[in-house]
């Protein structure tokens, strides 16, 4: 009953004369952590297939098989300045994946889109963070980086050339219990206007690190505007969030029924000048996160780490700039620092355009701070990437 | 003297008629030529930087409101098929859409003068509308035979309060039909830093339409040749075509 689904869209997918397309990506990276270095990566292989039997239908799936090598299994322990209770480590592996990742419908009507299956939700106008996104985690090295497709049922209703009604439903067993999220987009003069409302029941949270507990309800209200300003984009997203998490009484370490009220907001500028170099800038402020280092436990590493909150401290600013600067060459930098602990990381990024479908770069990244610091923890790291797409 | 005056205009008329169209003539028919009410192309891009080498890139195109709306769609390479930019209001907002993250994304005026996919023109230069009738002051500095088509050569000084997309423009336009055939475009420092020249001029559904279009940075040393390969000025835009909702398909 499960892969009803399945059943349903393949032959679909299979008589509508489908187009392929994907990329292989391979990554290797180096990382001094201490007094020791360790290396790995992946290959990854995606592919895509989508289909559109007539105009109205649009078929699409993704299928992405990742393979990890080198140092798979790490001890969260390295990565968090705190001792363990027990004295032991706290170990997790990386698997190898073989993973079903988008798989949708989507029907489009005249007065509405309606796309099921598994697919890519990406709420929010902010680049680094997403406080409206109750979806997805980002990776603050590669914020533009694809996010796991989610099984949702979503409907976008058009109200003229610049509204739009959004519903997304993650179903489950129990509708009261199903994640809910409604959202109104609408647009005046230079700027886009968005309200946010989500609802988030019963969440499955497996953890490698803690087993299974849940995070029994959230609510967030929130909202975005985007636009421009004096010649610059700028843009605020923010919510306000209600979050209850029932932990199992033998994560003794942890305190039990948890419950957080907290808002959280980000604020971004950018520009593009006349000789090509961009720019952005942003700035997280994170209630949920710690304000003192002192007051920081495994708890809120934990969290912090499993991509459970936007991050680990209040204060962030993240900046990025890039510049095409030679033939089919981008020089990057990304620069983020935690403002509570005064750490973070310099990352200089070399991106070559080698053949017309095959990227090759480097990502270098320097950090700073002291060592129990949550960027000072780490010395430099090196990160080599290739990716060609088909 | 009404009367005089009523005998009189024929003449006046016709003196003004031997002297040629003024500078705002002109650029106002070439505003009328170069901006069909709605059109529907497929295009190619090929750059060749300043080194030799040599990327292609296609692409789908909609206009309307005499390019005041477009939606363009890039169909290959393999690397960014599917992304897609659209810009109302003469490119004054734009939004892009990136399929490998799913995420629309407003763009601040600004981006319109980011390289199209790191070519040597820019969103700006492909938005059409009537920009050089309301961001510049013209005037015809000579006529002068090009390519072998006598031409007027017009000055485009941009009207600093408009916010133009360069501070000045010469643009050849070619008598016979109005067309422009060449346009260079100059910095602050009045260095010729573009050069665009438009060939193949073909008569497409009665629209004078080049074929062809090269662009040359000649700062870079680098050109972008633009190739319409099908276009149609028939296209009708159906309703919300011009919206989010379609930048995603």
């Amino acid at each position: 009953m499960k892969y009803w689904g399945t059943l349903l869209l393949l032959p679909s997918l299979l008589f509508a004369q489908p187009e392929f397309f994907g990329y292989f990506e391979s990554e290797a990276s180096t990382m001094q952590l201490g007094s020791t270095n360790y290396n790995f990566g992946f290959n990854k292989f995606r592919l895509d297939v989508e289909a559109r039997p007539n105009d109205h239908v649009q078929i699409g799936a993704n299928i992405n098989i990742q393979q990890y090598w080198g140092k798979t299994s790490w001890d969260v322990y390295d990565f968090i300045p705190v001792d363990h209770p027990t004295g032991q480590g706290l170990i997790f592996t990386i698997p190898d994946t073989i993973l079903l990742d988008n798989f949708y419908m989507k029907l489009s009507f005249k007065l509405a889109d309606l796309t099921v299956g598994r697919q890519q939700v990406s709420p929010g106008v902010g680049y680094a963070w997403n406080p409206v996104d109750i979806f997805n985690s980002k990776s603050l090295m590669d914020p533009s980086y694809e996010q796991p497709g989610v099984n949702a049922l979503r409907v976008d209703i058009p109200l003229g050339d610049r509204s739009t009604v959004s519903s997304i439903i993650l179903p489950k067993d129990v509708l009261d219990e199903s994640t809910h999220q409604f959202t109104l987009k609408s647009g005046i003069g230079s700027f886009d206007l968005t309200a946010t409302a989500a609802y988030e029941s019963e969440k499955d949270w497996q953890t490698p690190l803690l087993g299974r507990y849940d995070v029994s309800e959230r609510n967030l209200i929130g909202g975005s505007v985007i636009g421009e300003m004096l010649g610059w984009g700028v843009w605020v997203e923010g919510a306000y969030n209600t979050l209850k998490i029932d932990i199992p009484p033998w994560s003794s370490f942890l305190p039990p029924d948890s419950e957080e009220t907290y808002a959280e907001y980000v604020v971004g500028i950018d520009h593009t000048f006349d000789n090509s170099l961009y720019m952005l800038v942003e700035y997280l402020h994170n209630e949920l996160g710690v304000k003192k280092q002192e007051n920081l436990s495994l708890n809120h590493y934990i969290f912090a780490l499993e991509g459970e909150v936007n991050s680990l401290m209040q204060d962030y600013t993240f900046f990025y700039a890039m510049h095409p600067t030679f033939d089919y060459v981008t020089l990057s930098a990304i620069v983020f620092s935690n403002l509570n602990d005064t750490s973070g990381v310099f990352s200089p990024i070399i991106d070559w355009n080698v053949y017309e479908d095959t990227n090759l770069s480097f990502q270098g990244s320097l950090n700073w701070g002291d060592s129990d610091t949550e960027f000072g923890l780490q010395d430099w790291g090196l990160i080599m990437n290739i990716t060609s797409t088909f | 003297m009404k009367l005089k005056l009523l005998l009189l205009s024929p003449f006046l008329l016709l003196i003004a008629h031997a002297q040629g169209p003024t500078a705002d003539q002109i650029v106002d028919r070439v505003t009328n030529i170069m901006s069909p009410e709605n059109s529907h192309s497929k295009g190619s891009q090929t750059i060749i930087t300043s080194s030799g080498k040599e990327r292609v890139f296609e692409f789908e195109s909609w206009a309307a409101e005499k390019g005041k709306s477009t939606l363009t769609r890039y169909t290959k390479p393999a690397a960014i098929r599917g992304q897609a930019f659209l810009m109302l209001n003469n490119a004054d907002d734009i939004w892009s859409y990136f399929p490998r993250t799913k995420r629309i994304r407003k763009l601040a005026s600004h981006a319109k003068k980011q390289k199209m996919q790191g070519s040597d023109f820019t969103y700006e230069d492909m938005g059409g509308g009537d920009v050089f009738q309301k961001k510049f002051k013209s005037r015809i500095l000579t006529e002068e035979t090009r390519d072998g088509a006598p031409t007027w050569k017009i000055e485009m000084s941009g009207i600093p309060e408009e916010d133009p997309p360069y501070p000045k423009i010469i643009m050849w336009v070619r008598q016979s039909d109005y067309y422009p055939i060449a346009l260079d475009y100059y910095n602050e420092k009045d260095f010729n830093t573009k050069s665009l020249v438009l060939s193949d001029i073909q008569l497409i559904e009665e629209y004078p339409t080049a074929m062809e279009m090269v662009m040359t940075d000649n700062k870079e040393r680098s050109s972008t040749t633009m190739r319409t390969l099908e276009i149609t000025y028939a296209w009708e835009p159906p309703k919300g075509f011009f919206s989010e909702r379609n930048l995603k398909k």
